[in-house]
């Protein structure tokens, strides 16, 4: 009898550990709502540079990928309760989620930027020091979860953050006059800019890049569970591939009109 | 345990919060629901049936959805940009809060509170006109004290659920308990025990609230229960008036 429990479990074990190889299917779990990255539309197809990054990805690994939508800050919970494989969605790399989760090599890098309404006070600043002292009082729009909220509770203590869901509702906030500012990475933005409602608004003349304070992360990666370490050496081994034939650089062309991918080491 | 003393001290803010936004709401929404039930209880036609599709709306949709047409759909809407006082309630993401919640119970309440005006026995009404009370007078003293009675086990639900209400208002940027909660679960990943933490704030919340309106009732039972104790205390002269 007990032997037939071990087995069984045995079993269980085995075929949840090889779920991937098994079923030959990746399950990708992204955002969906952070253009762009990875946008979903009512019918559930996931569009933008993660969504290529993944297909890349599988095809390599000879693999079918399948997209579960969800919101950012419960992906690591999901990933652990093993909803889905992987996580694409322009996850930042940072001590804080590698005591949870593990992650492949850094696929790309993007400066991190804050929007003001044209000719505000915040719009004419250029450097770093001056930016962040004059976040003081301030109400900040910033994604809940990111490693941009990280920076600015560590960064600006006294601002007054607005933490949202998506990036859809800061940015309705930030053209409806709620927030002064807000903090993410360039693309973010410029998404915004491009839309009717962000032409009285501007980049703030400050890129701040992830070495300038370890809450920002080391480029973005793929998160994976991590006791799967056999699916993280796969993956490693496939991106840095990607990116060396530049099949990863050419996607985010595409999306970025730049090459933002992170070269492999 | 380091834990604890990283998460408690910053959920006790988001308490006071939760507080705030159930006290606002509740003495708006009470008075509020007040009026439409006699509204709702009145002969006017009109204004019975503007009572009656009041609470059939704000009854019949989810308070998250009217949240966000609060807060996301009057937002986007110029006129209300516009006007000073309207934009002053619909910027800000607690007084967005406060207003969707406070016509939300106040649906809720007028219906608790017209069934408690309409078990108030029609005798004494009638004694009451006969004694020459004047209709304000006679609501005072007579049918408001009785429907309140009636009510109150109803409406003290109606607060728990008030309470509960509140969380909701994390998803428009208000920092109560569950966007405190929802805060630290990013930076700790500990979401087992933060939200375990927060779901024992709002315990003890509605568990306080549960004694008061219990501790209430009792005093605004009293004569009910000395009768059915038998006890051979002479009665109040208000009490005695009343039954």
């Amino acid at each position: 009898m007990k032997l037939k429990v071990l087995t069984l479990l045995a079993c269980l074990a085995g075929s949840m550990g090889s779920a991937l190889a098994a079923e030959g299917e990746l399950s990708i779990g992204t955002e969906g709502a952070y253009p762009p990255w990875s946008m979903s539309d009512a019918n559930g197809n996931v569009t933008g540079f993660d969504a290529d990054v993944g297909a890349l990805l599988c095809t390599k690994l000879a693999v079918t990928c399948h997209f579960v939508v969800q919101a950012f800050d419960g992906l690591i919970p999901a990933l652990k309760a093993k909803r889905f494989d992987v996580i694409i969605s322009g996850m930042s790399i940072t001590a804080d989620r590698k005591k949870e989760i593990n992650f492949s090599v850094g696929y790309a890098e993007l400066a991190n930027m804050f929007i003001a309404a044209k000719g505000s006070d915040l719009a004419g600043i250029t450097d770093v020091d001056t930016l962040l002292k004059s976040l003081d009082g301030k109400k900040i729009g910033v994604q809940a979860g990111t490693t941009h909220a990280h920076f600015l509770e560590k960064r600006a203590p006294n601002a007054d953050l607005k933490t949202y869901d998506t990036l859809d509702q800061m940015q309705i906030d930030l053209a409806s006059g709620r927030i002064d500012t807000a903090f993410a990475d360039q693309s973010a933005l410029q998404d915004f800019l491009d839309k009717p409602d962000g032409k009285n608004f501007q980049l703030v003349g400050v890129k701040i890049q992830s070495t300038f304070d370890p809450t920002l992360g080391e480029g973005i990666g793929v998160g994976i569970a991590q006791e799967n370490t056999e699916l993280k050496a796969k993956i490693d081994k496939a991106l840095c591939e990607l990116i060396a034939d530049g099949s990863i650089g050419k996607a985010s062309q595409k999306w970025f009109k730049s090459d933002i991918s992170r070269p492999c080491n | 345990m380091e834990l604890i003393q990283l998460a408690v001290p910053v959920l006790l803010k988001g308490l006071w919060v939760t507080a705030a936004l159930t006290l606002v709401s509740v003495l708006i929404g009470f008075n509020l629901g007040l009026g439409l039930a006699l509204m709702r209880l009145s002969s006017n036609g009109l204004l019975a049936g503007f009572a009656k599709y009041y609470s059939n709306v704000f009854r019949g949709t989810p308070l998250l959805v009217q949240i966000f047409i609060f807060y996301y759909g009057l937002g986007e809407v110029s006129l209300v940009r516009d006007n000073a006082v309207l934009w002053w309630v619909i910027r800000d993401g607690s007084r967005c809060a406060v207003l969707a919640l406070a016509l939300n119970t106040a649906a809720y309440t007028s219906e608790i509170l017209r069934g408690g005006l309409m078990s108030v026995p029609v005798g004494l009404v009638e004694a009451a006109q006969a004694c020459g009370m004047s209709r304000v007078l006679r609501f005072r003293r007579i049918e408001f004290p009785l429907a309140i009675r009636q009510a109150l086990p109803a409406y003290g639900n109606e607060l728990i659920l008030v309470v509960k209400g509140t969380s909701l208002a994390s998803t428009i940027t208000v920092l109560e308990i569950t966007g405190y909660a929802k805060r630290l679960m990013s930076q700790t990943f500990a979401i087992f025990e933060i939200f375990a933490i927060a779901g024992l704030l709002y315990l003890v919340v509605n568990l306080s609230l549960i004694a008061i309106i219990r501790l209430l009732e009792r005093f605004l039972m009293r004569h009910e229960s000395q009768s059915r104790q038998g006890l051979s205390a002479p009665r109040s002269d208000e009490s005695a008036a009343v039954s």
